[in-house]
């Protein structure tokens, strides 16, 4: 059982920081998760998924979203109890080096892309940022996003805080008129299979982070497969960081 | 040192806990967490002669201290399961039960065929039960006089003990396990997962694309217990338990029911060390209690005659 070391601490309306900590000798990847048992009863009875959002000096740290019953729970802990999770598990993003690199992130799906940030500016990237929002409110720690990038743009549905629009339409322009090495993408599911047809037409590498329904986070059940054009792949252990040009999109649901 | 073993008609196992179908996998994932080898047998996800996709859409929902579930067996189908699946199984000292999922009765005969005849392979599961597939399936298992076929064609070429894994969504499941022990079963397991719905109400309609989906989990133990005691007083024949175990007191529940053995699933998925400590558990039951044999508690819930 790992500790949370203090209370969560909300980021921006309804989304909370969780920090875990975590033996040394578990150092997560960029783009791994981790499953929380919320309850120690039955009830809510499978395991949460959540990216790693940081990882620093033995604390391991999530971002979460308030959506249900689990989340629900999750915002009233205190500080010290002990969380239950399996992890870091999944097969996280490709690290690139002296390279330039397109990250965009919609919503708590940026969380991801934080660790993917720091650890890419380590190996001397160039990074561009796009930080997606439906709102200015639900932006979380903005300006750690904005240290790591080279060039940071926030795009909102309402226009509350940046550009006014989605970052899907920002996104393929910068593809368009920059040859990016790679592109990272966390988002929905219409968000990613957009920017994945972008990044496939300018003939960029594009790895996106699934974020569909878990059973078991470990590959038991096959509750999470995904269709791709390589056959069918767990998104629990195959991924959640695939290669977005493989994934058939259509036959996923949002 | 504490003898834990079962007798599940010609099959003994070494310990009575096991892996449910469908919540295992191969073995290779749960081989990551404890000694497989160590489980009384490993029950391997429903198979079918060719791979199978399983369902488009939502697969999984939880419930109410369970789930639903809509896998529809995807498999990787009998080549790649003897070729892959199985070697590694074996070479982890697991005790192999494959779940045997055909469409059809010549399916089923096929499988039952080639696997019973596979070195290594202890017992077969004739599951005539998933609810998640259109055809074959479920009608299996409600249908008397197409469960009678079934099992009676796949006992005639299975050389290895068969045990017969039961529906609960029939009403009297007693019939069906006194059907498959007419038919030459050797044992039942019970109980699969129960028919269950969920609407999405702001898509108002069925959130699977099947419509239907499979309860299992801690919320159906009580139907699976139920289950279990009605077959051991009305019928002979060894009974695996299944249903919502979460932790020994759960497992010695189904052995006072009736039960021979058991097996872990949904709790597997929550709690990937589950049927590891059970295995633990039950020894520990047996050192304080003074149990020399499971067989003084199996089914003692019943009264005696
Ligand atoms: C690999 C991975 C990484 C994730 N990372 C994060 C993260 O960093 N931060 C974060 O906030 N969330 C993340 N999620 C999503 C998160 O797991 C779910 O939001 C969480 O499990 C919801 O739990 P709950 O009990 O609050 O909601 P529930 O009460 O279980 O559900 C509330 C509603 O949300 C829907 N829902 C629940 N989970 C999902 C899902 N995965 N996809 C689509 N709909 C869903 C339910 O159908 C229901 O309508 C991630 C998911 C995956 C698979
Ligand atoms: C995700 C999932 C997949 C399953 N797949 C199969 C299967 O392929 N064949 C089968 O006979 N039963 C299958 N089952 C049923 C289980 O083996 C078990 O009978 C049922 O879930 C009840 O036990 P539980 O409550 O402990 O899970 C599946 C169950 C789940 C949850
Ligand atoms: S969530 Fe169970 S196999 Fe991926």
């Amino acid at each position: 059982m790992n500790t949370l070391i203090q209370k969560p601490e909300e980021v921006a309306e309804g989304h909370y920081r969780l920090r875990i900590e975590t033996p040394a000798t578990l150092v997560p990847r960029p783009g791994q998760f981790i499953n929380i048992r919320v309850s120690t009863g039955t009830d809510p009875l499978i395991r949460r998924p959540f990216s790693v959002y940081n990882y620093e000096d033995g604390a391991l740290e999530i971002i979460f979203r308030v959506i249900g019953k689990g989340t629900e729970i999750m915002r009233g802990y205190e500080a010290g109890r002990g969380i239950d999770y399996i992890g870091p598990l999944g097969r996280g993003f490709s690290l690139c080096e002296h390279s330039s690199v397109l990250l965009v992130g919609g919503g708590v799906g940026n969380a991801p892309l934080y660790y993917l940030a720091r650890e890419l500016k380590k190996k001397n990237n160039r990074i561009t940022y796009i930080y997606g929002a439906r709102s200015a409110r639900y932006i979380y720690c903005k300006d750690q996003y904005r240290a790591r990038a080279d060039d940071f743009a926030a795009v909102t549905d309402d226009g509350t805080a940046g550009l006014k629009g989605f970052a899907t339409t920002l996104a393929d322009e910068y593809i368009r008129k920059n040859a990016y090495d790679r592109v990272y993408v966390c988002g929905p599911t219409v968000m990613m299979a957009a920017i994945a047809a972008s990044a496939s037409i300018a003939g960029a590498p594009v790895e996106v982070s699934m974020e569909n329904y878990f059973g078991c986070g470990v590959g038991l059940c096959s509750g999470c497969t995904i269709e791709t054009t390589e056959g069918l792949k767990r998104a629990c252990v195959d991924g959640p960081v695939l290669n977005g040009n493989i994934i058939v999109w259509q036959s996923l649901t949002d | 040192m504490i003898d834990t073993s079962v007798q599940i008609g010609p099959l003994r196992l070494k310990n009575p806990i096991t892996v449910a179908s469908g919540t295992a996998g191969y073995g290779e994932e749960l081989s990551r967490f404890y000694d497989i080898g160590a489980l009384g047998a490993v029950f391997t996800k429903g198979l079918s002669l060719k791979p199978r996709p399983g369902n488009r859409g939502p697969r999984i929902m939880e419930t109410p201290s369970g789930m639903l579930n809509s896998i529809g067996l995807e498999n990787v189908g009998l080549e790649r399961f003897l070729g892959e699946k199985l070697p590694f199984l074996l070479e982890h000292g697991a005790t192999v039960i494959p779940n045997v999922a055909g469409h059809s009765i010549d399916e089923n005969v096929e499988l039952c065929a080639v696997l019973s005849h596979t070195p290594g392979i202890v017992a077969v599961e004739l599951n005539v039960s998933c609810p998640n597939v259109k055809e074959g399936g479920m009608a299996f298992g409600t249908s008397m006089p197409v469960f009678t076929r079934l099992v009676e064609a796949v006992r005639k070429v299975t050389a290895v003990p068969l045990i017969v894994k039961l529906s609960p969504n029939v009403a009297d499941i007693a019939e069906f396990a006194r059907g498959a022990r007419e038919s030459g079963a050797d044992a039942v397991s019970a109980i699969n997962t129960l028919l269950g719905m969920k609407i999405d109400i702001k898509k108002k309609k069925p959130h699977f694309y099947n419509r239907v989906a499979g309860l299992s989990g801690p919320a159906i133990k009580p139907v699976a217990v139920r289950m279990v005691y009605e077959i051991f007083a009305k019928v002979d024949i060894p009974i695996i338990g299944i249903g919502g175990i979460a932790d020994t007191g759960d497992v010695l529940e189904f052995l006072m029911a009736g039960a021979s053995a058991v097996s872990v699933g949904t709790m597997n998925l929550v709690n990937p060390d589950a049927a590891m400590a059970c295995v633990d558990g039950i020894a520990a039951y047996m050192r304080s209690e003074k149990i020399h044999s499971l067989r003084e508690i199996i089914g003692v819930a019943h009264p005696t005659a």
